[in-house]
């Protein structure tokens, strides 16, 4: 029973190459359109509270009353410290947490990047659970400054009034964790780096340790003001990774439903639940999780697969601290009640309003869809006949390629080639060793910058970005020359071709990998590299190579980082010190991602369009063009 | 007949003629009380020992003994030792048994060195070990479960989950606390089991009471409330049997040991008196820094530990002791049955009118004799300044904690810390690892904080002298390891190893799998010695760590269902074409017969007709 099909694809391949092309545009459109799908309600789900131990606000919380007035005076003492240097800010924090009865530790850190030094010194205190057997922790956090270096007066001092308020009641669990880290990027870090002792000689070790951490809640309510008028929930991880969301819906809920206290996520302060403020959103998010950086203490602790999230306070309302300190407290008894760690909900989601979200099996086709259209450009690039080389047989190329002109010729043609019997390996061979090498040579590249901008200084940043922009304009010209001189016209055709085939194999292959990892930051990318896959070498035509180089140009990784730069409202140097610092610090994966696959494959399309440019110059036009 | 059938028998209903069979055991006893009851009676002491610890904490340590001629014991005639338990005893062969329940932590750091060197103490959860006699190890294997089993039923603990995973035999930590001048020490068999996870609670609780003499009605032991026991911060319950011979009579005694420690929180538990919720306290009841610059009705800086928190029994307790337990009186002595620890300056007072004999002993302890039917209470009333209870330094500090993270690998990290500026600790460290948990013994290391000069030699940085190490077999038994250390004066030992996670079988997963797995606690043993700066004698001590959780890779459990049920689908649409495609015959289509239409009918008819003919 043979397959019948109208023409023979072994003498024609254009029908099979036209399929693919098709399969590879429909692949992108329609992951596209999936994305944009998402927000509407027949996609999206409702969130709900899946782990039944939680019980949020199920408990009242008795969190005020004369404890405001401790709130208070700590307030004071906080506001008196503000500019202290960082270990007479511990040393007072610890002799509060001592004289309430908890153990307390303190540790210093120092860590350097981008030609800058962090230091400072963390503070923290355990509250041993009355009967508990410090097996499992659950951590309060303040940053003394958050993460717009300003002094978190609010927040400190609401943990410092609670942890003399938790120490009261017996139905602990778990070991109760307040700390206070100097900053809101390097001192979480070094403290949970300690904490699971795999810190380097530059963060000293902890002196007091508990159990396994089950959750951590970060409070930020920065500045003098008491007030506040909603609760900004950040969750977002360093990688794009993130919490379980049992805990945000925890949050959310009590906050909402509890406190009567208005959830924001993302920075969106005005959400009222429509297309546009959910797809808003949900990009943000996107953004955020593909950026990879962290956003608040919480992000350091998500790697270490403890969830974590962040209240902070924003605006100006009629809620005050001893509302912020209430739905702390009922997030605790709901943490308390865990009897596992979180798992029951999703880890991989997008959320697109406070009680809206999609899981991973619905969003992840489109980063897919993405990265096959990338792949499947490359299988097509591969069966292309135009990647043979014609050594022994060079008719045969030219007679394949002149095949798409008719359909008369076809027939003669068709007919002449059923005459000689052919293999189907035994055909013209592709020469792999010059694409292949041009495609591996360029990735090592990719380590280049990613050295150089992981070591450079601050000050020096913007300079040595510049000139690299220059060396990789300069880089694919000098390859694409180097080919076209050296290798013969024949060959010239398929060398690119087949370097193409590689670099979006890879870079497809690559892409869909990361999608079930980070799926923001591949479908960036994805998205970024589409014109890669018809960006070619054109040597017969040089408009469509100016145009295709302009679009190259217009979604390089630098004018993604111009981009990151314009977004956020901050000079491209700030953003390369960013990713640097995260490197150092978080151990943040996003810049290797970017000049070490990224950008490759980026050169080697530009090689291909430069050539065009190099072979209409030098009148050399290669065989098959 | 042997003495395994003699003792078994009681197991079973008696075959012999009843009524002539308890005749005969009323005679025996009837000889036995008019003969040595007036002598050899069971002895039975209990003691509470109050004392408050650093941080406003009270130490209550709930003591009651009772020792009675081994003779009688053998011949099953208990006067005090509690039959159940005894019955037990005698037909699993257990020589010595000592029993743990405990619940939170130990605060070395405030309270200082625990109770009794730690002897009554075990780590988190459950922790039973014994000497039983036995011909041979698979004997000893056999009446060590049938220990575990009965123990299980007494006690309301799942004592019977202590299976060969759980079970070690330590070489070097325990030495048996009971004298055996006559028993071949070579059949004595010492086996040790933990259960961390076992939640200790009240069901544990009312047997433990019921042992006792008194049963908790009278005597100190009605302080024993299962709310107010288990609301301590740190609580053990320990039982400890043993024989015990004199030297100069070689009489021997089997002596029945309980201990109660308990530390109580004062302020949570005066708090608990007034509300069951900690709510916030009214503003005038707040304890203000007058001090501070910004001092208002508004600004309340607090402060603590101003003063000696007021308290007496029936704050903490919830009610009075009621009574003397009938038991625990001695004819020739008056027995201090209720003694506080407290410093001196401390005020205690007794309630007006109560009529009970005081009595200050030279280390300050003031102890109390109980009359009968008297209740007793006593109140310490709130002091200005506070005093600083006694605290004595303990041995050694050591914590225990889990380094790395991840599915796969992970790391032990034990610190062991001396205080003393001048002697060394010698000391036996006991892991009991379960063997999901696999350790890598060449990763073992022991660091020593602050190293030693390289002037000192090669030798002067290794600290451990001994180490005893039984690897782990899948599913049959748990690692054990045991090494002796030395540490130092005012020096830290950091002990390090790494450790591989077994990937369990789907159904060795616990319903809560996501929980982690208990590790039970280290025990640390430092044998008794006399200390070199001042010759002192030094009884054994032993420090528990706290237990850990260790997390394993762990499924998603609703994953097998949707793996078994698309497996089974696939199975049954493949099964279903290939068996059809076997058992169809394929025919070309002219192979097939035409049918005959006049044929076919023609033979009905025949066959019709030849039917009727018959």
């Amino acid at each position: 029973m043979a397959l019948r099909v109208p023409v023979n694809l072994r003498k024609n391949l254009s029908v099979v190459l036209y399929a693919f092309q098709a399969l590879s545009v429909a692949a992108v459109i329609i992951g596209l359109a999936s994305l944009l799908l998402l927000p509407l309600d027949e996609y999206s789900r409702r969130t709900y509270i899946s782990e039944n131990a939680l019980l949020p606000g199920q408990v009242h919380a008795y969190f005020g009353g004369s404890e405001q007035n401790i709130v208070r005076a700590f307030r004071k003492e906080v506001a008196e410290l503000g500019n202290s240097t960082s270990d007479v800010v511990a040393f007072r924090m610890a002799e509060i947490f001592r004289s309430a009865g908890l153990k307390v530790g303190q540790q210093k850190y120092s860590y350097k990047a981008a030609g800058g030094e962090y230091t400072g010194e963390n503070v923290y205190a355990v509250l041993h659970a009355p009967r508990g057997d410090a097996t499992e922790a659950i951590v309060l956090c303040a940053p003394w400054k958050n993460i717009d270096h300003i002094l978190n007066e609010g927040g400190v001092a609401l943990t410092l009034a609670l942890s003399r308020y938790f120490k009261r009641w017996s139905l602990w669990s778990k070991d109760i964790i307040f700390l206070i880290s100097a900053d809101a990027r390097a001192g979480p870090q070094a403290w949970v780096d300690a904490y699971h002792d795999l810190h380097g000689a530059n963060v000293q070790s902890l002196s007091v340790k508990s159990g396994a951490i089950q959750g951590v809640v970060v409070v930020d309510h920065p500045g003098p003001y008491h007030r506040f008028e909603s609760l900004h929930i950040m969750y977002d991880g360093i990688n794009g990774q993130l919490p379980n969301l049992d805990l945000i819906n925890t949050a959310v809920q009590i906050s909402r439903d509890q406190m009567q206290l208005r959830t924001d996520l993302q920075e969106m302060w005005h959400h009222e639940d429509t297309y546009r403020h959910r797809l808003r959103t949900m990009l943000r998010g996107m953004v955020n999780q593909a950026l990879g950086h962290s956003t608040g203490p919480h992000s350091s602790f998500i790697p270490y697969h403890i969830d974590a999230i962040t209240l902070a306070t924003h605006g100006d309302g009629w809620h005050d601290e001893m509302s912020l300190g209430r739905t702390v407290e009922s997030v605790f008894r709901s943490l308390n009640n865990l009897l596992e760690h979180f798992h029951q909900s999703f880890f991989f989601y997008l959320l697109m309003a406070p009680k809206r979200f999609v899981s991973i099996g619905t969003y992840l086709p489109s980063a897919m869809l993405l990265a096959v259209g990338l792949t499947l450009t490359a299988i097509r690039l591969w069966i292309d006949p135009r990647s043979r080389s014609s050594t022994d047989d060079g008719q045969a190329v030219v007679k394949n390629a002149g095949e798409k002109g008719g359909d008369e010729k076809k027939k003669q043609t068709g007919d002449q080639a059923a005459t000689i019997p052919k293999p189907i390996d035994g055909g013209p061979k592709r020469e792999l060793f010059l694409p292949l090498s041009v495609v591996i040579g360029v990735h090592f590249c990719g380590v280049i910058p990613f050295a150089v901008f992981n070591t450079v200084d601050y000050k020096s940043m913007a300079n040595v970005f510049y000139i690299f922009i220059a060396a990789s304009f300069v880089l694919p010209m000098i390859l694409a020359t180097l080919i076209a001189l050296t290798t013969p016209p024949r060959r010239l055709m398929q060398t690119f071709h087949l370097s193409r085939c590689f670099s979006l194999l890879f870079l497809g292959m690559f892409l869909s990998t990361l999608a079930t990892l980070n799926f923001s930051l591949s479908f960036l990318i994805g998205l970024f590299s589409l014109p890669l896959t018809f960006a070619r070498a054109t040597p017969t035509s040089t408009p469509i190579a100016l145009m295709n180089s302009i679009l190259l140009q217009l979604t390089s990784p630098f004018a993604a980082l111009f981009a990151v730069a314009g977004y956020w409202g901050l000079g491209v140097e700030d953003v390369l010190r960013e990713a640097s610092f995260g490197w150092w610090v978080w151990g943040m994966w996003t810049p290797a991602i970017v000049w070490c696959v990224w950008w490759p494959a980026w050169v080697v399309a530009r090689v291909s369009v430069d050539a065009s440019f190099v072979m209409a110059a030098t009148g050399k036009v290669p065989v098959g063009a | 007949m042997t003495p395994t059938s003699l003792v078994s028998r009681q197991w079973l209903p008696s075959s012999s003629p009843p009524l002539l069979q308890l005749l005969s055991r009323l005679l025996s006893t009837l000889l036995l009380f008019s003969l040595a009851g007036s002598t050899v009676a069971d002895t039975y002491d209990e003691t509470l020992l109050l004392q408050p610890l650093s941080g406003q904490f009270l130490l209550a340590s709930f003591n009651f003994r009772s020792h009675g001629p081994i003779q009688a014991f053998n011949k099953q005639m208990f006067q005090l030792f509690p039959r159940s338990l005894g019955q037990i005893l005698q037909y699993t062969h257990t020589r010595e048994l000592h029993l743990r329940f405990a619940l939170g932590r130990w605060d070395s750091e405030l309270w200082g060195a625990q109770p009794d060197d730690g002897q009554n103490a075990g780590g988190t959860g459950v922790e039973l070990w014994a000497w039983v006699e036995a011909d041979n190890d698979v004997e000893a294997e056999a009446r060590w479960t049938s220990l575990n089993n009965a123990l299980s039923g007494l006690f309301c603990a799942s004592l019977n989950f202590i299976d060969s995973t759980r079970t070690i035999r330590p070489v070097m930590s325990f030495s048996p606390t009971g004298d055996y001048p006559t028993t071949n020490t070579t059949r004595l068999f010492l086996l040790h089991g933990t259960l961390p996870k076992e939640p200790v609670c009240t069901e544990n609780l009312t047997p433990f009471l019921k042992l006792l003499p008194c049963k908790g009605k009278f005597g100190i032991s009605t302080l024993l409330d299962g709310h107010k026991l288990f609301d301590a911060s740190f609580q053990s319950m320990s039982i400890d049997v043993r024989p015990i011979c004199s030297a100069t009579t070689g009489e021997c005694d089997i002596e029945i040991q309980q201990n109660i420690d308990m530390v109580l929180d004062i302020s949570r538990s005066l708090q608990r008196k007034d509300s069951p919720v900690p709510r916030p306290r009214d503003q005038h009841e707040l304890i203000c820094d007058a001090t501070k610059s910004y001092g208002s009705t508004e600004y309340c800086y607090p402060l603590d530990n101003s003063f000696d928190l007021p308290w007496s029994l029936s704050d903490l307790f919830g009610k009075s002791i009621l009574g003397r337990c009938p038991f625990a009186v001695r004819s020739d002595q008056e027995v201090a049955h209720v003694c506080i620890a407290a410093p001196k300056e401390r005020i205690v007072s007794l309630p007006e009118g109560s009529d009970v004999t005081q009595k200050t002993l030279e280390d300050g302890r003031r102890c109390y004799t109980l009359r009968d039917n008297q209740p007793f209470d006593v109140f310490l009333p709130k002091q200005e300044p506070p005093t600083s209870p006694h605290r004595q330094e303990p041995l050694l500090y050591a914590e225990r904690s889990f380094t790395g993270h991840g599915q796969e690998h992970g790391g032990v990290k034990t610190v062991l810390r001396n205080p003393s500026t001048t002697d060394a600790v010698e000391v036996v460290y006991l892991e009991s690892l379960p063997w999901f948990m696999k350790p890598y013994l060449h990763t073992l290391k022991a660091e020593l904080l602050p190293s030693p000069p390289p002037s000192a030699g090669k030798d002067a940085g290794k600290v451990i002298s001994e180490l005893y190490y039984r690897p782990a077999l899948d599913r049959k038994r748990g690692t054990q390891l045991e090494a002796k250390l030395v540490v130092p004066p005012n020096s830290v030992v950091i002990m390090t190893y790494d450790f591989e996670k077994a990937v369990l079988r789907y159904t060795e997963y616990p319903p809560d799998a996501n929980r982690g797995f208990d590790v039970a606690s280290a025990v640390i043993t430092i044998p008794p010695h006399r200390r070199k700066s001042d010759g002192k004698f030094v009884p054994a001590t032993s420090i528990r760590t706290t237990s850990l959780l260790l997390s394993l890779p762990t499924p998603d459990f609703s994953m097998p269902y949707n793996v078994i049920i698309f497996t089974s689908t696939i199975m049954a649409l493949a099964f279903g074409s290939i068996f059809n495609l076997l058992v169809r015959r394929f025919v070309a289509v002219d192979e097939v017969q035409r049918m005959n239409l006049k044929a076919t009918i023609k033979g009905w008819i025949g066959k019709l007709s030849k039917s009727k003919e018959e």
